[in-house]
Order: C-alpha cells, then sequence, then structure tokens
C-alpha cells in the first residue's frame, strides 16, 4: 500500500470510531447533568493515553508501566509555564530555571508539555528499545518511580506531594475530541506504518524478525516516542480540564485501570483499545454508583482487579482478540505491493543464463538455467570452531555454496549441521572461522545484518509470525526488502504465494494452517527478503514422503526465480539427494565426505556415520 | 565508627527483609518463569492477620507463628486460584495476571476490610536499646539480621540436603526432565510456593515487629523492592536473590547518607531506581546468570 | 510388558506418529530404529507420559497408562532415558543420583546409591563434581545410572550414543549388553542401527512416523528397507542424476 493509501483508511477507520463514539455520548449526555459531561470528558483523556499505549504495548509486545510517568512530566510541564506569575510567586517561591515569570497560553503550554516528555521519553526509550523483555518492562518501572520520587521531592519545583493548582481551565469539548481523533489517526497510521509492521513483527519473533532484516531496537524505539508523545498530549490536556495536578493522579493504581482498557478489548488493534476503554469507562462507573448507593467504598477497583485478572486467566488476548475495523476496510490488492520505481520492476523476472565463470560452467552440476544473481558472490564457510562449554559442536568445519547452485548438508543427528547454519546467519558466535558472501564478511554480522546482506532463512523449529495472516508474513519481508536492500529487485508477494500454493489460504492467520503449508510460507518468507543465498534447515521434517516431493519442486523453483544459491540441511536423504548439486556430509563437528548425490551414497565414511559399525567395525 | 555500624547494621536490617522477598520470587520463577508481583501481598495478609488477633488479646508469641502460617496459606491459594491456570501462558500474561492479582488483593482489603490503617501493638521490646562494644543498637534490629540469618541457613539447608529442596532446583533447571525422574509436578510447584510463602511470613513477621500496623496497599513498597533486588540478583539465582537484597538495602542507607546536600539527598529512591536501570541496559540477565541459551 | 497400540502422536503442529503399534516381552532388548523426523523420539516421550497420545494406547504390564504423569510411569517401573541426555548440570552426580531415587524410601535410595557407585566407577570418581562438567561419556553414564535408581523394570533410551566418540560407543553398548544380562528389558532408540540391531531381539524400523519393518534385529540388520530408508532409494538417486 502506498503511503496515501495507508493514511487514508487510517483517517477513515478513525472517522467511523469518532462517529460511533460522538453518537454515543450524545444520546449520553443529552439525558442532562455535569456530572454525565464530566465522564465524557474523562473517557475521552483516558481514551487518548490508552491509544498511546496500545502503540507501544500493543505493537512491540513490551509491558510498560511507565507511560504514567510521561502524561505526569506533560501535565507538570504545562502546570509550570501556565499557571499566572502572581499566583506562582506565592506557591513556588523558588521555582528555578526562571520559570516563575512565565506565562503561557494553552497552545503554547501544551507544545511545551509534549516536547517535555518526548525529550526525557527518548532517552529513557533507549534503555527500553536495547533492553526488550522483561528487563525492558522493569526499566519503564524504574522510570515511574524515578519521576514519581523527583516530583515528590524536588519540592522548589513541584511543590511536592501536594500537587499544583491554579491551572485555567481552558480545555473544551472541541479540544477533547480534536485529540481522540489525533490519536486514532495517529494509532491507527502507525499500526499500518512500514516502522509499526517492523514493530510488529519483533513482537510476533524475535529471532525470526532479525531474520528478515528487521533491527529490533529502532522500531521499539520510535513506537515508545510516538506512544509518549500521543500520552503526553493527553496529560496536557487534562491538566488544562481539571486545573491541577499531584502525584496521586499518576500512581501504579491508576495504571491499572489504564491497562484494563487496553487489554480488555485486545491489545494488538486499535479496535481492541477503543472498545476497552469503553466497557471499562462504563463498568467503572456503574461500579462506582454502585457503591455509592450501597456505601462500599473502592468497589470500582475492585471491578477493575477482578477483570484484568478474569481477563488474563480466562482470554488473554482480550474480548475481541484481533478483530480490527480497520482490516475490514477494503484494500487495493491491484497496487503492487511494494512501491518500487519502475525501472526496478522490469528487471524483476529472470534473464537468459549468464555464466560467472569458465570454470562454473564447466563444473560438473546440472542444475538450470539460473537468473543473472544480483550478487556475484560465493557464499563460504572456512575452519569454524564453535564450542558450547567443554562440548565442540563444530570442529572446523567448512561449506561452500556458489550462486545458483544446491547444496545438501548432511549428517547424523548432533553433527552440528544447525549449528553451522547458526554461525552463518549470525545468531551463534564462533571462536574462530570465517564468514563470507563474496567479499562481504559477514562473520560477527548480526542477524539482521546477514539478512540484509543476502542471506534468508528458515527455521527447524518453524518460526512464523503467528498472529498475522499468511499474506503479511510474506509482506513483511518484502517491506524489509524494499527498505534494507535496494538494490534487489522488488519482490512479487501475489506470486509468491501462488508458487508456494498458498494464495487460497493468503488472508489466514499463519497460525492455523496445516502443517506443510506453514513450511512453504517460511520459504515463500524467506524468498521474499530476495536473497542471494537461501538456507533452510530442515524444510521436510515432519511432512510425508508427497510432500517432500514437491518440496523439492518449490525448492528449486523458488531458487530459479531468485537465482539463488541454496544451502539446505535435511535428514530425509530421498529429499536431498534428488534437490542437491553437491553434498557435503558432517560428522562430529567436522566435514568428513562431499561431492555428487550418488557417490556420497556409496561413500563407506558415509554409510558407517548414519547406519554405524557393528561390533566389529565393519559397516 | 559508630556511624558507619549503625549505618552498616540499619541497611543489612531493611536488605534482610527485601532478600527475603526477593527469595521467594527468585523462588518461583525457577519452577514456573512468573514474576510474582503480587508476592508481597503476603505481607498485607499477615498485617491483617496479625491485627485480627491482637484485637483479640493475642500476645506476639501467637502473632508471629500465626502470620507466617497464614502466609503460607495464602501463598498456595494464590497458586490454586489463578496461577495455576496460566502456567503455560505467555509472560506477558503471566505477568499481567501476577498484576492483576496485587491490585484485586488491595481492592479486596478496602472494600471488605477497611481502607484506613489498623494500628496495634509490636512487641514491647522492639525498640530498646542495646549496648554491644560500646555501639548502641536496637534490639528489632539484631532481631531482624539473627532472624534472617537462621531462616537463610535453614534455606540453604533444605535446598541443598533435602530431597524436595533437590526437586526444587532440578525443575527449576529442566522441568520435564524432573518430571522424567519422578518428580510430581504438582508437588513442586505448590511446595515452591509454599516455602516463598514461608520466606514472605517472616519477612512480614520482621516488618510488622517495627511498624505493626495493617492497610491495604501495605505490599506495594517492599514488592518493588523485592522484584528489583531478585532481578539484579538475576531470576532464579538464590544467592543473588539475597545479594540482591541486601544490596538494595545498603545502597538506599548508604545513598541517603552520603549524597550531597539538598535535593539529591531527598531523591535518594530515584537514584537506586535510575542505577538498577543501568544495570539491566548493561547486564539484562542480572548479575548472577542462571538461564541457558534459547534453541533455535 | 509393554504394548503400544495403534498410537498416533503430535509434536507441535506435526503429526509425528501415525497409528504404530508395538511391543516389548520381558527381558527382550528391542531396538527402534529408523532415519531422523521418523517420530522415535516422539512416540518415546509419549510412553514414558511426557505427552498423551492423540490417539491409540500405551499399556504397561496390561494396565492402559496413555497420558498418565511420567512419576506415575516411575513409580509402576517404567523410566526413560531421554534424548540429549538432560542431566542436571548445575547439580553435582551425587544429587542427580538422589533426585532420581525420589520415589524410593530413603533406605532403597541409599542403597541404590552404593549400588550406583560400585556398577558405574566412573561415576564414583566425580561423585560431587556438578554435572555441568562431565565429559560425553560420562554424562550418558549418569544418565542411565539415572534411570536405574528408580529401580525401573523396563528402560526406554533416547539414542544414548548421540556426539560419542566411537570408543564411548563401545562404552554405551557394552552397558546395554550388560543391562541386559542383568535382567532389565530395553527399549532403545539408536542412530547406530547396524550396531544395535545385532545387540537386539528384535527391531523396529520407523519411516516418517509410521512402521515400515519389524524382525529379529540380526535380519533387520540386513534388510533391504534399511539401507533406502535411511540413504534414500536407488529409485530416488537416479531421478537426481537424469534430471
Amino acid at each position: 500500500m502506498t503511503v496515501a493509501v495507508r493514511v487514508g483508511r487510517s483517517v477513515v477507520a478513525s472517522a467511523v470510531w469518532l462517529g460511533l463514539l460522538a453518537v454515543a455520548a450524545t444520546i449520553y449526555t443529552s439525558g442532562g447533568g455535569a456530572a454525565r459531561d464530566l465522564l465524557v470528558q474523562e473517557l475521552l483523556v483516558n481514551l487518548v493515553v490508552v491509544l498511546g499505549l496500545q502503540i507501544f504495548i500493543g505493537n512491540t509486545g513490551i509491558l510498560s508501566f511507565g507511560h504514567l510517568a510521561f502524561v505526569q512530566l506533560a501535565a507538570y510541564g504545562v502546570a509550570l509555564v501556565m499557571i499566572p506569575v502572581a499566583a506562582k510567586a506565592t506557591a513556588l517561591p523558588d521555582l528555578p530555571l526562571g520559570l516563575g515569570d512565565v506565562e503561557l497560553g494553552s497552545l503554547s503550554a501544551t507544545v511545551i508539555g509534549i516536547v517535555v516528555a518526548v525529550a526525557v521519553g527518548a532517552v529513557v526509550g533507549v534503555a527500553v528499545a536495547r533492553a526488550g523483555g522483561l528487563a525492558a518492562t522493569m526499566i519503564t518501572l524504574a522510570a515511574l518511580f524515578v519521576v514519581d520520587q523527583v516530583v515528590k521531592n524536588w519540592t522548589e519545583l513541584t511543590k511536592g506531594a501536594g500537587g499544583l493548582s491554579g491551572i485555567p481551565r481552558l480545555t473544551t469539548n472541541t479540544w477533547l475530541w480534536l485529540a481522540a481523533a489525533v490519536a486514532l489517526i495517529v494509532a491507527h497510521a502507525f499500526r499500518e506504518s512500514r516502522i509499526g509492521r517492523f514493530a510488529v513483527a519483533t513482537r510476533e519473533d524475535e529471532i525470526a524478525a532479525s531474520a528478515v532484516g528487521i533491527d529490533l531496537f529502532w522500531p521499539r524505539w520510535i513506537a515508545w516516542v510516538v506512544s509518549i508523545a500521543v500520552v503526553a498530549l493527553a496529560g496536557a490536556l487534562r491538566v488544562q480540564m481539571i486545573g491541577s495536578t499531584n502525584p496521586k493522579q499518576y500512581t501504579l493504581d491508576v495504571g491499572v485501570l489504564l491497562l484494563a482498557m487496553l487489554v480488555a478489548g485486545g491489545m494488538r488493534t486499535v479496535t481492541g483499545a477503543v472498545v476497552g476503554t469503553v466497557v471499562i469507562n462504563v463498568g467503572n462507573e456503574i461500579f462506582r454508583q454502585l457503591g455509592d448507593h450501597y456505601e462500599i467504598e473502592r468497589l470500582p477497583e475492585l471491578f477493575l482487579g477482578g477483570v484484568l485478572l478474569l481477563v488474563m486467566l480466562v482470554r488473554p488476548g482480550g474480548l475481541l482478540g484481533d478483530a480490527d475495523l480497520a482490516g475490514w476496510l477494503p484494500r487495493r490488492t491491484a497496487a503492487p505491493a511494494v512501491r518500487r520505481d519502475a525501472a526496478a520492476t522490469a528487471t524483476s523476472r529472470p534473464t537468459p543464463p549468464v555464466p560467472v565463470d569458465a570454470e562454473r560452467a564447466a563444473a560438473e552440476t546440472e542444475s538450470t538455467a539460473v537468473a543473472a544473481p544480483v550478487d556475484e558472490g560465493v557464499l563460504t564457510a572456512t575452519d569454524v570452531v564453535v564450542r558450547f562449554g567443554g562440548y565442540k559442536a563444530l570442529d572446523g568445519a567448512r561449506v561452500r555454496v556458489r550462486p545458483g547452485e544446491i547444496v545438501g548438508l548432511i549428517g547424523p543427528n548432533g553433527a552440528g549441521k544447525t549449528t553451522l547454519f547458526n554461525v552463518v546467519t549470525g545468531l551463534v558466535a564462533a571462536q574462530a572461522g570465517v564468514v563470507k558472501l563474496g567479499h562481504d564478511d559477514l562473520t560477527a554480522s548480526p542477524p539482521h545484518m546477514v539478512a540484509r546482506g543476502g542471506l534468508a532463512r528458515t527455521f527447524q523449529n518453524l518460526r512464523l509470525f503467528p498472529t498475522l495472516s499468511v499474506r503479511e508474513n510474506v509482506e513483511l519481508a518484502a517491506t524489509s526488502a524494499a527498505r534494507f536492500r535496494p538494490d534487489v529487485a522488488a519482490p512479487d508477494v501475489a506470486q509468491l504465494l501462488a508458487d508456494g500454493g498458498l494464495a487460497a489460504v493468503a488472508e489466514r492467520r499463519a497460525s492455523t494452517l496445516d502443517y506443510g503449508s506453514q513450511r512453504r510460507l517460511e520459504l515463500a518468507r524467506a524468498a521474499a527478503l530476495r536473497p542471494a543465498f537461501l538456507l533452510l534447515d530442515e524444510p521436510t521434517s515432519g511432512m510425508s514422503d508427497r510432500e517432500s516431493a514437491a518440496m523439492v519442486d518449490q525448492v528449486r523453483a523458488t531458487a530459479r526465480n531468485l537465482g539463488a544459491g541454496v544451502l539446505v540441511i535435511d535428514h530425509d536423504l530421498g529429499f536431498i539427494t534428488r534437490i542437491s548439486d553437491h553434498i557435503v556430509v558432517l560428522a562430529e563437528g567436522k566435514v568428513i565426505a562431499e561431492g555428487r548425490p550418488d557417490a556420497i551414497r556409496q561413500d563407506p565414511a558415509v554409510v558407517a556415520a548414519y547406519l554405524g559399525r557393528d561390533a566389529a567395525g565393519v559397516s | 565508627m559508630n556511624t558507619f555500624v549503625q549505618t552498616l547494621v540499619d541497611g543489612i536490617g531493611r536488605g534482610s527483609t527485601y532478600a527475603l522477598l526477593a527469595l521467594g520470587i527468585s523462588l518461583i520463577f525457577g519452577v514456573m518463569h512468573l514474576v510474582n508481583f503480587a508476592h508481597a501481598e503476603l505481607i498485607t495478609v499477615g498485617a491483617y492477620v496479625a491485627y485480627f488477633l491482637s484485637t483479640r488479646g493475642l500476645g506476639w508469641w501467637a502473632l508471629a507463628p500465626a502470620i507466617v502460617v497464614s502466609a503460607v496459606l495464602a501463598s498456595m491459594l494464590t497458586e490454586r486460584v489463578a496461577f495455576r491456570w496460566v502456567r503455560t501462558a505467555s509472560p506477558f500474561t503471566m505477568l499481567l495476571t501476577s498484576f492483576a492479582l496485587e491490585r484485586l488483593s488491595h481492592a479486596l482489603w478496602q472494600v471488605f476490610v477497611s481502607p484506613t490503617k489498623q494500628s496495634f501493638d509490636g512487641p514491647s521490646w522492639a525498640f530498646d536499646t542495646v549496648s554491644l562494644g560500646g555501639i548502641r543498637f536496637e534490639v528489632h534490629d539484631l532481631v531482624t539480621i539473627g532472624t534472617t540469618a537462621v531462616v537463610l541457613a535453614l534455606t540453604a539447608f533444605v535446598f541443598r540436603r533435602t530431597l524436595f529442596g533437590l526437586s526444587v532446583r532440578a525443575a527449576s533447571e529442566d522441568f520435564d526432565a524432573a518430571r522424567l525422574m519422578g518428580v510430581r509436578a504438582n508437588r513442586v510447584i505448590v511446595g515452591a510456593f509454599a516455602f516463598a510463602g514461608f520466606l514472605a511470613g517472616v519477612a512480614a513477621v520482621l516488618t510488622l515487629m517495627r511498624s505493626p500496623s495493617a492497610e491495604p496497599t501495605l505490599g506495594a513498597d517492599p514488592l518493588i523492592k523485592a522484584v528489583v533486588a531478585a532481578i539484579i540478583g538475576g531470576l532464579g539465582s538464590f544467592s543473588g536473590a539475597v545479594v540482591g537484597g541486601l544490596a538494595l538495602g545498603l545502597a538506599e542507607v548508604v545513598l541517603r547518607g552520603y549524597l550531597p546536600e539538598g535535593v539529591f539527598e531527598r531523591l535518594t529512591d530515584a537514584f537506586v531506581f535510575v542505577l538498577i536501570a543501568l544495570l539491566f541496559i548493561a547486564r539484562p540477565q542480572g548479575l548472577f546468570t542462571v538461564r541457558s541459551a534459547e534453541r533455535v | 510388558m509393554l504394548r503400544i497400540e495403534d498410537v498416533t502422536a503430535r509434536y507441535g503442529a506435526v503429526v509425528a506418529v501415525h497409528g504404530v503399534t508395538l511391543h516389548v516381552d520381558a527381558g527382550e532388548l528391542v531396538a527402534l530404529v529408523g532415519p531422523n523426523g521418523a517420530g522415535k523420539t516422539t512416540l518415546l516421550n509419549t510412553v514414558a507420559g511426557l505427552m498423551a497420545p492423540a490417539r491409540g494406547h500405551v499399556y504397561f504390564d496390561g494396565r492402559d497408562v496413555s497420558g498418565a504423569e511420567p512419576a506415575r510411569l516411575v513409580r509402576a517401573g517404567l523410566v526413560l532415558v531421554p534424548e540429549h541426555r538432560r542431566i542436571f548440570r548445575d547439580l553435582s552426580v551425587a544429587e542427580n543420583l538422589q533426585l532420581a531415587g525420589v520415589t524410593a524410601s530413603a533406605r532403597d535410595r541409599a542403597l541404590r546409591l552404593d549400588v550406583a557407585k560400585e556398577h558405574f566407577p566412573v561415576l564414583a570418581r566425580r561423585w560431587t563434581t556438578a554435572a555441568g562438567f562431565l565429559s560425553g561419556g560420562e554424562a550418558q553414564q549418569l544418565a542411565i545410572a539415572r534411570a536405574l535408581m528408580a529401580d525401573p523394570r523396563l528402560v526406554l533410551l533416547d539414542e544414548p550414543t548421540l556426539g560419542l566418540a566411537p570408543a564411548l560407543v563401545d562404552v554405551v553398548f557394552d552397558l546395554l549388553a550388560d543391562l541386559r544380562r542383568r535382567g532389565y528389558t530395553l527399549l532403545v532408540v539408536e542412530q547406530n542401527a547396524r550396531r544395535v540391531l545385532q545387540l537386539a531381539d528384535r527391531g523396529y524400523l520407523l519411516r516418517t512416523g509410521r512402521l515400515a519393518a519389524e524382525g529379529p534385529g540380526p535380519e533387520l540388520a540386513a534388510h533391504e528397507d534399511l539401507f533406502g530408508t535411511y540413504l534414500g532409494d536407488a529409485a530416488e538417486a537416479e531421478t537426481a542424476d537424469g534430471a
């Protein structure tokens, strides 16, 4: 989709939600009473915060407790520049930074509030994005407490636990609805943007994301910063709505309320966030009134904790799961899957073969015509040594794959085949050895750089992006290729799906496919990277003989279309024999034989390695 | 010298509570890969039980064991009612579940008992002073350090010498392999929760001895310190949890005493958290490594 | 003693075992061979109780134990030495063995520890060493000694010679022969097909989750299907040449 289409879809979806909310709000407030107006206002502020949370937590899968800290920073930032000078003179006589003389209008103050929050947020975000996982969550928790402590203790600046009041109450309904609209559009747009899709990939499977060239840091950091900006907007508006701010408004307690709103509907979609916000707000209000009626205090807290627990135990995906309003809007599939300029698309089909050198033309390989590969380099791994503790997994292993060649890597269990793959693709560090693609030394490169360099892989244990559709799995890799491998021709997603027999199931969730289709999907995704080399780790594992035979054809066809070389591990020697031009046999971390398939089958060393020798050493 | 020793004792006193709680958190993480945000709620349970019993006229000789027993039972209850359901869920779900449980606990106390602080009497000797080698100590500090030392020794014994402890250690390393040896999965997990409850109960006694009051959010502050301490030490590592807890307690006291005057002195907690965040960046797995590489 | 009837089992999304039927009688050494990905490990894991069969039943001593917890099977006398050994690296050799005796009384456990020391002098020498520091061969002996601590009647072994040097492979095979002599019933999954089939009373050949052949050990070793199953059929090799 082009940028214009994406933004258009975001605006439309946002407009629909806004419309629904406006109608509901109008009906509700027509019942009369300032209390109802206030509730709608509260709901709108909460909505903006939750949308901000959705942008980060929903898309990266990293739980954050710290966003309220930035709401607080924005609120205090606004307060300190908006409170009239006269009031500040009495309430905050020792204000540092010359703030005592500053008095700004609503718009400037809001901007300043957001800037302050984003500035601090950007720095904290570096730590969060680098750490990932549980460590990132703890860092956000640390941020929450640090800001809380600073605000409570830096009394000259913040008046401590008592908080600030006297902020002009300039937030109107119009501003709130506008903010809600902005938040909705940003949340939708981010989710559909390239960086947003990359963030989602990191959420689905970190290793697979790296394997298609996605750097884990940037999508997370950008998601964080954007989310901070959105929640800061909410903070700035809220403080101008109620006219005061104090640390009690930003505690972990309040955080629960917001998290409950996020997860109750389903955190992975904007739809879920909106529905969850409305449901929880309404429920909260109902319980508040029940509590008032029966004179039970804190009933809403009970409701919230209970709902959160129930959702986690029974339906962790949220009430709506992945149901998404934006997903129902029509997609224009006629347009090319990835935006490219015309010249590049013209070269995307294979051209007649061009022998790279005379030696290769005369070589024993009988592979059929290949396209002129973009990277003319040969993939080599030499003298690789890997030790895990005291155990030597690889002991001077080596392998070489030429462009357009299919090399099979075989050997008994524990021979080190997957370890060799992991060394080549950057997942495992070798103690010795060199990995090169042409002239590029890939030896110590991280997995995403290896992928960008032109090496795509599949995994022994199958790593798809499980909650994304089949199409999206492939599109992500294609988007990554367009961004990080600009020299290669654009991948045709529709064609790749068709080649893999996946066109009929393109819109289904990847995790719902049958096993054989999942394997083919992984291959199609790897191909979407337009790699110079495909590394396939046991692609036929678990397949029947018939499926394995089909896989031979698919791998051959894929490699041919890409003009790529292939290195494949498999235990099904029938498959390997049929597909390989050349076979390398690994045993105990070393190469014990290599050559043409029929020669390998008869090599006594190989037979012994597989079938074993009897007690007399005879095989 | 006097101030130094007193600072040390003060720090270890605080750190002991953190260490006991952190140990419980690390223990549960080891067998379930769950960071239990609801763990410190066991202190709240103990506090209310103590308050309830003291209004019935019972003295501390009865309160102390009651606190510990109630903590054990409450811990086992949380496993049965909530955590058993999410044993195989994602880390995100497990984390939010424990978080939800913590909040629910706060709410339950607030709604069904009282939102206000209920004070009762601590042991009469808690704040007496004792002179040792010319330095004045408060009895509660000495009791805290002494009790913690005994409990840690007991813990070490249980985990190094008993079959149960062996089962927990094995299950933490490789749960399925432990099952194959004949270890019963449920027993190990429930046992871990029970032992963690015992540790939390002791921590509760030591805390309440000093400030005997019960309120719904009593567990909130110790929780964060304990989780942080467990993570600093490396989740799943016993020695790490203990070192992490003690270090945290010392850091708090030392920073408060030795930071420059003015604003910074009041920002002790903030500094501690910044240091911790820096640690996570530098070494996300904590000080003591226990984890093994992921299989690709 | 052990009867597996029409068992179908999954490994993740894959159906790894399709309707396999086999049996092991008391005192036998039965070999289960086949190329990787054939479903052998999944089958053993299912028998040992790590997962329940999707279809079919597992009978031990005539009782249906399909899907029973491993702990119950261990107490009944069925023990698995898993693939890759899976010893507890942070625990010492002694602790590994003690843990494996968890189903026994304290007295029996102590007795069996002494027996283990006697039969595995290699382990006796490394009694208090952390298991993570053991060599491959020592680790395999520990894995087997561990299984014996439960005083089993049937021992399942999943690739006991995996990753071991040839000299150590000899040691392991000697151990297996010794165990059979001492009265243990064994079901062994082995990569070293020829060797284990020579030792075995009977063997089963598994291929892509299904039983491809069965028979007395030495007969199966010479079976025409064996070579083809492992190294690809001749017909397929010809296709590659002619392609």
